[in-house]
């Protein structure tokens, strides 16, 4: 089991989607990814449901989007 | 979830090709808008002049309404969830309209040639009939509302702007064609033509996309709500206030409206350059510079249009004028567009399955840096040529040069694109007929 944490606040377009491929790509199977970022990346997330990974979106009070990646 | 920043979703973002030729082909007319001043040094002598009047057409609806109409169909769907039916369609007949109508009605100006002038307009309108027909279409089909940007509604605004612009500018081609009997005398009918043409459609459309693109990809806060809420629906209203005032002849009334639309031009400026003071960006890049710049040159035009208000000095039309259309809108239009075309070219790869190379490899800041500096030299010398008309040939020399050198970089993006494997037809063909 491996844990992954990305932080892409403050990157811009689209280096937050590079890091979190990037990060994505080094995950073991059963191993989680979390990342935080500024907004909703709904283009992420087409290519995660693409490639299988299950991901998990909570906002946090602060408008951080941190979202749970995890390989099945 | 629903408290989230506004996000965005490019999987209903048109072709690379339907933006693409807009933007390619703004700058050509910001090549003839610099040669115009060259061959013609009467330009920046007085905002009456023929040939400021085909300069001005050459830039506001040659080269300005090209990238805006460009951006608005990108930016529609992935913004406001409208998706055109038929992008490529819509593109392949509003853009030679526009381009044909943007030359006749410049040409027509200039030379002092009214059928010129109509056919022109005609031709722009009907360019414009389409794009907004299809607009109003994509929104009917759109989602009410997506997350808490006030950036769909105001995107909305502006194209009710833009529809008056036309209107009125359709009115004022006729009357100089055709001669018609109208409750209002002409220079205030060419003011309501080019206020609403300034903040109904120009201004509105740069605030709403201001609102997502300046905190994404400046790296700065959120503009406050306080103000996004009401900026635009506010400019609407002081607007069409200031429209009754004008045809009624209630100068004091008129006068007091144009203060309060220069007020929130202000506003929003500042607003802009706060923001960018606070921005999480360790070093600025070219296009924050220029960003910078133009908000300056919004705020520093607004001012000489509240002095144009209470004197009858031609000099600070003018100077109102150069800021607001080349300084700022000219500006803000060069800024994003060197950070819309590289993103597009990344994100075309991306979904192409292509490995992208980093944007900053598909547009290096040296190149851009350098052409915003040529901008902002050229907006120096069209300042200095209303005081001294000898500099207008500098001036329109600068200019060519700039947009020339904008065309270029933007062709190197291209190019860059298309050697990492980006084609122009398999993402047409491989998204099917939803792209006809």
């Amino acid at each position: 089991m491996s844990a992954i944490l990305v932080d892409a606040r403050g990157l811009e377009p689209p280096e937050p989607f590079e890091r979190a491929m990037e990060g994505v790509a080094d995950l073991a199977p059963g191993g989680e990814l979390t990342l935080l970022i500024d907004r909703m990346p709904y283009p992420l997330f087409r290519i995660l449901d693409r490639d299988g990974y299950r991901h998990e979106e909570t906002v946090r009070d602060d408008g951080v989007v941190e979202i749970r990646i995890t390989r099945p | 979830m629903s408290s989230a920043n506004p996000g965005l979703s490019y999987e209903d973002a048109p072709p690379f090709s339907v933006p693409l030729r807009y933007f390619l082909t703004a700058p050509l007319f910001g090549i003839a808008a610099g040669a115009l001043l060259l061959i013609d040094g009467s330009a920046l002598g007085s905002r009456w002049s023929p040939a400021a009047l085909g300069a001005v057409h050459l830039v506001a609806t040659g080269s300005m309404l090209q990238v805006m109409l460009g951006a608005l169909m990108q930016i529609l769907p992935v913004v406001a969830g409208a998706s055109l039916l038929t992008p490529l369609r819509t593109a392949r007949l509003t853009h030679p309209l526009l381009a044909g109508g943007s030359v006749g009605l410049s040409w027509g100006l200039w030379q002092g040639q009214p059928g010129a002038t109509l056919a022109g307009a005609a031709l722009l309108a009907a360019g414009l009939a389409i794009f907004l027909l299809a607009a109003a279409l994509a929104f009917r089909r759109a989602p009410s509302a997506r997350g808490r940007s006030d950036t769909p509604r105001d995107l909305r605004l502006a194209l009710i702007g833009l529809l008056v612009t036309a209107a009125l500018g359709v009115i004022l081609a006729t009357t100089l064609a055709r001669g018609l009997s109208l409750p209002i005398d002409l220079p205030a009918l060419v003011n309501l033509h080019a206020g609403w043409a300034w903040m109904g459609w120009g201004a509105m459309l740069v605030a709403a996309t201001s609102w997502v693109i300046v905190p994404m990809f400046q790296i700065t806060p959120a503009y406050p709500q306080r103000l996004t809420r009401v900026w635009a629906p506010s400019v609407l209203i002081l607007l069409a206030l200031w429209s009754i005032a004008a045809i009624a002849s209630l100068h004091g009334t008129g006068i007091a409206l144009a203060g309060l639309l220069c007020a929130l031009a202000i506003g929003f400026g500042a607003t802009t350059l706060r923001l960018q003071a606070r921005s999480r960006r360790s070093t600025p890049d070219a296009s924050f510079l220029a960003f910078r710049l133009a908000m300056t040159s919004i705020i520093a035009g607004s001012v000489a249009i509240l002095g144009s208000l209470v004197t009858e000095a031609d000099a600070l039309s003018l100077l109102a004028g150069i800021l607001i259309l080349h300084g700022g809108f000219v500006g803000v239009i060069s800024a994003m567009l060197y950070k819309i075309v590289p993103f597009l070219a990344w994100l075309h790869l991306t979904q192409a399955g292509i490995k992208a190379p980093n944007v900053k490899k598909l547009s290096p800041d040296l190149p851009v840096r350098r052409q915003l500096i040529t901008h902002a030299a050229a907006l120096a010398l069209l300042l200095g040529a209303v005081f001294l008309p000898l500099l207008s040939y500098a001036a329109g020399a600068a200019v060519m040069l700039e947009f020339g050198w904008l065309l270029g970089n933007l062709a190197r993006i291209v190019l860059a694109w298309q050697r990492a494997g980006g084609r122009w037809n398999p993402a047409a063909a491989a998204e099917g007929e939803k792209y006809v």
